[in-house]
């Protein structure tokens, strides 16, 4: 039982994260490496708010959720937007420098050592007995809640909504998507926003439930893998994806050697773009436009 | 960019003219001020860089200021590498140190060997090479201790159980936690203790509770962990999350202190060779007063281990009178005794073969409901 | 893709043998003879400190070189390039280790196993291209760093392997000056050897690959067979790298190679500027020196000391932008800058080149 809500959470971790890469790389085609460092940053952030909205957690909170999707919406608007049109490698690199830049940002802002902003929060972090004999952590348990919410809105959102139509056809085909009025550059700083804050809330969940180090942004690359074995198009596919990645981390960790479980994800990866390189629910297509 | 020029003309002239000679006693510290593990290493820096600001104001040494320079590595072996080149073969520096991972250890020793300068080991995990036989230019002043710890622990855990000890490990997916826990788990049977399963952990994991899993599945009612402080406290809190009713020793980093405050479990245990702050010795006092006014940038209970290695510099260089050289130093360095004034069980004591100290002490703490206390006060091992 | 323009103001070539030969005009050999004599005289008037610079710049230009031929000529994008270096020093490292092999086995046994793992991060790129194959090679870059670490903790070289200087005829190379002379001469064959594969077949069909595969193809290249070949030399160029690095540095250990390391590699060809071998060159210089640039220049602010703690951190975060500020405003790197200073004074005193045609 304890196996299973390991791999839920796990999972959900991971899931939580990789709808990031899924939701730009379907909108505008870019590969967004920095995602691990905008995660983390979301984490910093809400740590940042939590001094000065002491005694306030749920304006603390709402402040960094907020402030995660202004900084998405920044690195569109001032970096990502003068790379369309550009080389993807380009583009790709791009978002590297910026992880580099922000990862070096952190270290100067907020130093190398371990933070705990559950604490500077006051939030108590007890474990919950599920039925069944398995235990969950109180934050892990909202980690999960969250990412099935995200995935629930996002569905509806991108199956319903005004701006959730226009993403999907900014996708399939900008030149028509801009032809018929719809502005790609705010579509794509949707994007970007709505990414590094789902990024943002696994980050800040993670920090909640078990501290901050600087070392987060590894986490966001091992996400990474689930979202390309899922197809890096498809929104069901990270689901699937970080379920088989969180999975197989798990079941090596319980049954083969826990140090594999670093190395785990990428083999899978591997295995994957071996046999279908396109993912599980990606589309075919997707090889031959990059 | 006009600074950048600035510096680039810089770096250009300086690289026809080696540093002069300097009046002062120029000692080289390539250190991980930032990187993952930076907050190991850090506060120690950072401390020792205080203890020397007060020694050159109050005068020096025999008369003669002493010279820090401190270069970051952020970790990484090649970084050390380059340091340690430029420290010794730029700056001239008469004594090396180096405060960082165990991975930075192998370069830095080749460059200080290269060189004839003598390199001390300050809050950066003792290698073998300073037991006795002890290799003549490697020196040891941090706690930490490989074998001697795990046995120090062990002990601790036999004592203290009422009941069959079935005891589980936890390390880092460093080599060195790796090897560590591994002597541990031979060691526990000849105790009488049933050794279970060594958890290895990647440093950076989303999420403990598998490790965790594991252990407490395998029936574990005692933990130890030797690994950075990161592995060893996310896997206790895993456990406890998972209903873990056992009992959990690990070495007491500098952090532990306030871990132990923050956490409030009286059985998590941390074993260690430091007097933590609860202590109240005149010379913690100093210490904290000392950081206070320095502006010293991280809580005062982290910063023994940096002060022990300052007490220990100042006596090596003292010994070595002036002029210094690097083989002064050494012989210096090969015959020291230096009083800690309660900061440790007793002195540290380097001999021609031991550079390590002669007997190893060990306390251990915990929080015992109201403030961190003493659990089992000095117990020490010769060093043979 | 900015083309290498020839030093001589207009093009006068009348044979092949004027073609193929390396340089054209009398200013460009009398020029490359004062580089050279200017290499040559470095060791001996710069100080310890400054001949390690130089031996990392020459280490970093073999790297930057082989790198470049993947991905500047053959289009081929490799985020695994540390992994290459890690395996090549690893060779060297357990070779020396296990069975005492002198550095004349290790070094042709490094580019051995780099030559087999170009094959692997290789196969991948039949089937995919762009991102996916830069992932394919990241995810092979933490395979190979996986394996070392186990190496490393199943012998108990928990500080790193250790490896001797090299012996040649008894006289082990320890000195700056003679590692100086090593390493540039390993860099200058490197480059040497790059520039011949881009004259011939070969390079022109790696560039015609890069342009349209398609093209490529029905121009009767084998497509599959050239970009296993580009991944074999430069991963073998690359794991000869890693050797020389553990042999110059004395040890071997994962924290060496760490996935910042590829992203350097990159950096260095995107800085240096893509498609050009002249820009690996000069990305290796900047991008080995850049920290130190940083550093020299917090040296000059006051009270410089207490900046030694954020120093990592600010070269990181300077890094970063120095990358973003290529990208965005010069993607043909230095080497663009230095064609457009060569061009002013080639044109000089015109602005612009003469319509095409109107030269010859």
């Amino acid at each position: 039982m304890q196996l299973a809500v390991n791999i839920v959470v796990l999972s959900a971790i991971y899931a939580l994260i990789a709808c990031g890469y899924v939701l730009i790389y379907r909108v505008s085609r870019v590969l967004n490496l920095a995602h691990g460092e905008l995660m983390m940053l979301g984490a910093y952030l809400l740590l940042a708010t939590a001094a000065s909205f002491a005694g306030n957690p749920v304006a603390a909170i709402a402040a960094a959720v907020v402030l995660s999707l202004a900084v998405g919406i920044l690195v569109y608007v001032f970096l990502m937007r003068k790379m369309t049109g550009e080389m993807v490698l380009a583009a790709v690199l791009t978002t590297v420098a910026l992880g580099t830049l922000l990862r070096g940002l952190m270290v100067l802002i907020w130093s190398a050592q371990q933070q705990y902003p559950g604490q500077a929060l006051g939030f108590a972090n007890p474990a919950i007995a599920l039925p069944g004999g398995g235990r969950i952590s109180t934050f892990a348990a909202i980690l999960v809640v969250t990412t099935a919410l995200v995935y629930g809105g996002l569905f509806v959102f991108l199956r319903f909504g005004r701006w959730g139509v226009r993403m999907r056809a900014a996708g399939q085909n900008p030149l028509l998507a801009a032809q018929r009025g719809i502005n790609l550059h705010a579509v794509y700083a949707l994007a970007w926003g709505l990414s590094t804050l789902t990024g943002s809330m696994a980050g800040m969940l993670i920090a909640l439930d078990s501290g901050l180090t600087s070392s987060m942004t590894v986490i966001g690359l091992k996400a990474f893998p689930a979202a390309l074995v899922g197809g890096l198009d498809s929104l069901v596919g990270a689901l699937v994806g970080a379920l088989i990645i969180g999975a197989a981390e798990v079941l090596s960790i319980q049954y083969i050697d826990p140090l594999l479980s670093d190395v785990v994800p990428f083999l899978v990866l591997i295995a994957m773009l071996i046999v279908r390189p396109w993912g599980l629910f990606g589309t075919r297509e997707e090889l031959d436009r990059v | 960019m006009r600074s950048l020029i600035v510096a680039a003309a810089a770096l250009a002239t300086g690289a026809f003219s080696p540093a002069l000679a300097q009046d002062a006693y120029v000692v080289g510290i390539t250190a991980a001020l930032t990187g993952p593990p930076a907050s190991t290493y850090a506060p120690a820096v950072d401390a020792l860089r205080i203890y020397i600001d007060r020694v050159n104001a109050a005068g020096g040494i025999n008369g003669k200021k002493v010279n820090l320079i401190i270069q970051d590595d952020s970790a990484e072996p090649s970084k050390a590498a380059a340091n340690a080149k430029k420290l010794l073969t730029q700056d001239n520096v008469v004594l090396l140190l180096d405060a960082s991972l165990s991975s930075t250890y192998a370069p830095v020793v080749a460059e200080a060997k290269g060189a004839g300068v003598p390199l001390v080991f300050a809050s950066s995990v003792c290698p073998k090479e300073v037991y006795p036989p002890a290799n003549e230019g490697q020196f040891c002043t941090t706690a930490f201790a490989s074998t001697y710890d795990s046995r120090a622990a062990l002990a601790f855990v036999k004592e203290t159980a009422k009941e069959p000890v079935k005891i589980g490990f936890a390390a880092m997916a460093i080599p060195l936690s790796r090897g560590e826990m591994e002597f541990a788990a031979k060691q526990a049977p000849g105790l009488g203790m049933t050794a279970l399963a060594i958890e290895v952990i990647p440093p950076p994991t989303a999420d403990y509770t598998p490790f965790a899993t594991k252990l407490k599945d395998a029936g574990a009612n005692w933990v130890f962990s030797w690994a950075p402080w990161v592995t060893q406290v996310r896997t206790f809190e895993a456990l406890r999350r998972l209903d873990w009713k056992g009992d959990y020793i690990a070495w007491s980093h500098l952090e532990a202190e306030g871990e132990l405050k923050r956490i409030k479990d009286s059985r998590l245990y941390v074993v260690g060779a430091n007097a933590l702050f609860e202590d109240k010795l005149p010379i913690q006092k100093e210490i904290a007063d000392a950081a206070q006014k320095a502006g010293g940038k991280y809580p005062p209970e982290q910063m023994t281990e940096g002060w022990i290695a300052g007490m220990v510099i100042e006596a090596a260089l003292k010994g070595a009178g002036w002029p210094a050289t690097p083989a002064k130093i050494q012989a210096s360095m090969q015959n020291l005794k230096v009083d800690l004034k309660g900061l440790r069980g007793g002195p540290i004591e380097w001999t021609k073969d031991n550079h390590f100290r002669t007997k190893q002490y060990y306390r251990v703490y915990k929080w015992d409901g109201s403030k961190v206390a003493l659990v089992k006060n000095w117990f020490s091992y010769d060093v043979k | 893709m900015s083309r290498g323009m020839p030093r001589a103001s207009g093009y006068f070539r009348t044979d092949y043998a004027q073609d193929l030969a390396l340089t054209q005009t009398r200013l460009e050999r009398a020029s490359l003879l004062a580089f050279a004599v200017m290499l040559a005289a470095f060791p001996f008037l710069a100080t310890a400190f400054y001949l390690d610079l130089a031996c990392q710049v020459f280490l970093a230009a073999i790297g930057a070189l082989s790198l470049m031929l993947l991905t500047g000529y053959a289009g081929q994008i490799s985020l695994g390039h540390a992994g290459l270096l890690a395996a090549g020093a690893f060779t060297a490292g357990i070779l020396f280790r296990e069975f005492n092999a002198p550095f004349w086995v290790t070094l042709p046994a490094a580019a051995a196993v780099g030559a087999l793992l170009g094959i692997v991060f290789g196969l991948p790129s039949l089937r995919l291209r762009g991102l996916y194959l830069a992932v394919s090679t990241l995810a092979l870059h933490f395979v190979v760093v996986y394996l070392g670490g186990e190496y490393e903790s199943k012998r108990g070289y928990s500080t790193g392997i250790m490896i001797d200087a090299p012996t040649i005829g008894g006289y082990a190379i320890t000195n700056g000056r003679v590692w100086y002379f090593v390493l540039l001469v390993a860099a200058a064959a490197t480059l040497l050897i790059c520039i011949n594969l881009l004259r011939s077949r070969t390079g022109r069909a790696w560039r015609a690959i890069r342009a349209h595969e398609t093209v490529a193809e029905a121009l009767g290249i084998n497509i599959a067979a050239y970009k296993l070949l580009a991944f074999v030399i430069s991963s073998a160029m690359a794991a000869v790298a890693g050797a020389l690095f553990a042999y110059y540095r004395h040890f071997v250990s994962v924290e060496a190679f760490s996935l910042f390391l590829s992203i350097q590699y990159v950096a260095m060809i995107i800085v240096g500027g893509m498609g050009s071998l002249l820009g690996a060159l000069l990305g290796a210089v900047f991008v080995t020196l850049f920290p130190y640039l940083i550093e020299a220049a917090l040296q000059q602010l006051p009270n410089a000391q207490s900046y030694a703690g954020v120093l990592f951190a600010v070269n990181y975060a300077a890094f970063g932008v120095v990358m973003i500020l290529f990208l965005l405003f010069e993607p043909l790197g230095l080497v663009g800058i230095w064609h457009r200073v060569q061009h002013y004074f080639l044109l000089w005193p015109f602005k612009h080149r003469p319509v095409a045609g109107a030269g010859k």
